[in-house]
């Protein structure tokens, strides 16, 4: 079976290194992008499963980067990241198009559960 | 502006430097939460078999965790100065302190849109006597308005500045091509520059354009 593709697009470039690294470690194949419009010309260079984004960027914000992101490829699965009290742009970033939104800090196991389902949304209960 | 407007007011501005600050502490958590579990998954691979330069690996996370831990600690310091600054409606503070902080824990939201603002150094040290809050908003408010307004997209720099006809905070943009005819009646005409000017009168100072570079000069009286 082929690896999962994922983007991780986040201005905290510590954080997405070591996201990174997890995941590859646990099997998966990481790419990171430091802002949103990097991360737009990946995606549209090379194809992947799913895309891992913040909100809150500098520049480009996280639902702009969505926005470009969709109109590139609608069927890539985008699950937001944003902090606590920030619920509404998660929201909005739904309704955009997301796929699902967790909330920093993050659990890495519950990522993983949600990158499963954002896979296969028929098996989300 | 009343008294209750002016308290909204001040209660908007520590609401939104907050925010934005917590934000970036949940940053500053976020990382040390991945990387001691990134370590946490190099001590399962160790004791599992073995794992490829173990220590090096595990010292990086350690530098991660500690650059992250001084970042966190500025930032907390940052904001609980910033806090106690709303607790008295009239004090001394040194000007070049209290802007260098409110710069440092706002800097999140204007490089939100690009910007990056920064405050020159100040041989003379200054003080005045004010309502530190609709201070720090006044000067808070001039950055916002040359970004918004102007339209700076890269850089907005402060000056504070000492002569014998007194203090000012000269706050320009430098990287836009505007010149007086184009910027000056953008500004009078917004909003905000009418809110500088009710912020002003409520602490003594005044607002001005500045003629030679897109800016506002804060004249303290």
């Amino acid at each position: 079976m082929d690896k999962i593709k994922v983007l991780l697009i986040d201005d905290e470039i510590e954080f997405v290194e070591t996201l990174a690294e997890r995941l590859e470690l646990r099997g998966y194949i990481s790419k990171i992008a430091g802002d949103g419009e990097s991360g737009i010309s990946m995606l549209a260079k090379e194809s992947f499963d799913v895309a891992i984004l913040d909100l809150m960027m500098p520049g480009l914000s996280g639902l702009d980067t969505l926005r470009q992101i969709k109109d590139i490829d609608k069927t890539v699965p985008v699950i937001m990241l944003t902090g606590h009290g920030a619920t509404k742009d998660g929201m909005e970033g739904m309704r955009l198009g997301a796929f699902d939104f967790l909330m920093k800090p993050l659990d890495i196991n519950e990522l993983l559960e949600k990158i499963k389902l954002a896979l296969n949304p028929s098996a989300q209960g | 502006m009343k008294p209750m407007e002016i308290s909204k007011e001040k209660a908007a501005f520590l609401g939104r430097i907050t925010a934005s600050v917590s934000h970036d502490i949940q940053n500053v958590l976020a990382i040390i939460k991945e990387t001691s579990g990134l370590m946490e998954d190099f001590f399962l691979m160790q004791q599992s078999g073995g794992l490829e330069n173990f220590d090096a690996k595990v010292g990086k996370c350690l530098q991660t965790i500690k650059k992250q831990t001084y970042r966190g600690v500025d930032l907390t310091s940052g904001l609980n100065g910033f806090a106690h600054t709303s607790d008295v409606h009239q004090i001394s503070i040194g000007i070049f302190g209290t802007l260098n902080r409110l710069i440092s824990i706002a800097q999140r939201l204007f490089n939100q849109k690009g910007v990056d603002v920064s405050l020159m150094e100040c041989p003379t040290p200054c003080s005045i006597l004010t309502d530190p809050v609709l201070f720090q908003m006044t000067v808070f408010s001039c950055i916002e308005c040359l970004i918004d307004i102007i339209g700076a997209k890269k850089a907005v720099s402060l000056d504070i500045q000492a002569s014998e006809h007194g203090l000012a905070i000269r706050i320009v943009c430098q990287d836009t091509p505007l010149a007086y005819d184009d910027y000056s009646p953008k500004l009078i005409q917004s909003t905000q520059w009418t809110a500088i000017n009710g912020l002003c009168e409520q602490i003594d100072m005044s607002a001005e354009i500045i003629s030679d570079v897109p800016g506002i000069l804060i004249s303290i009286k």
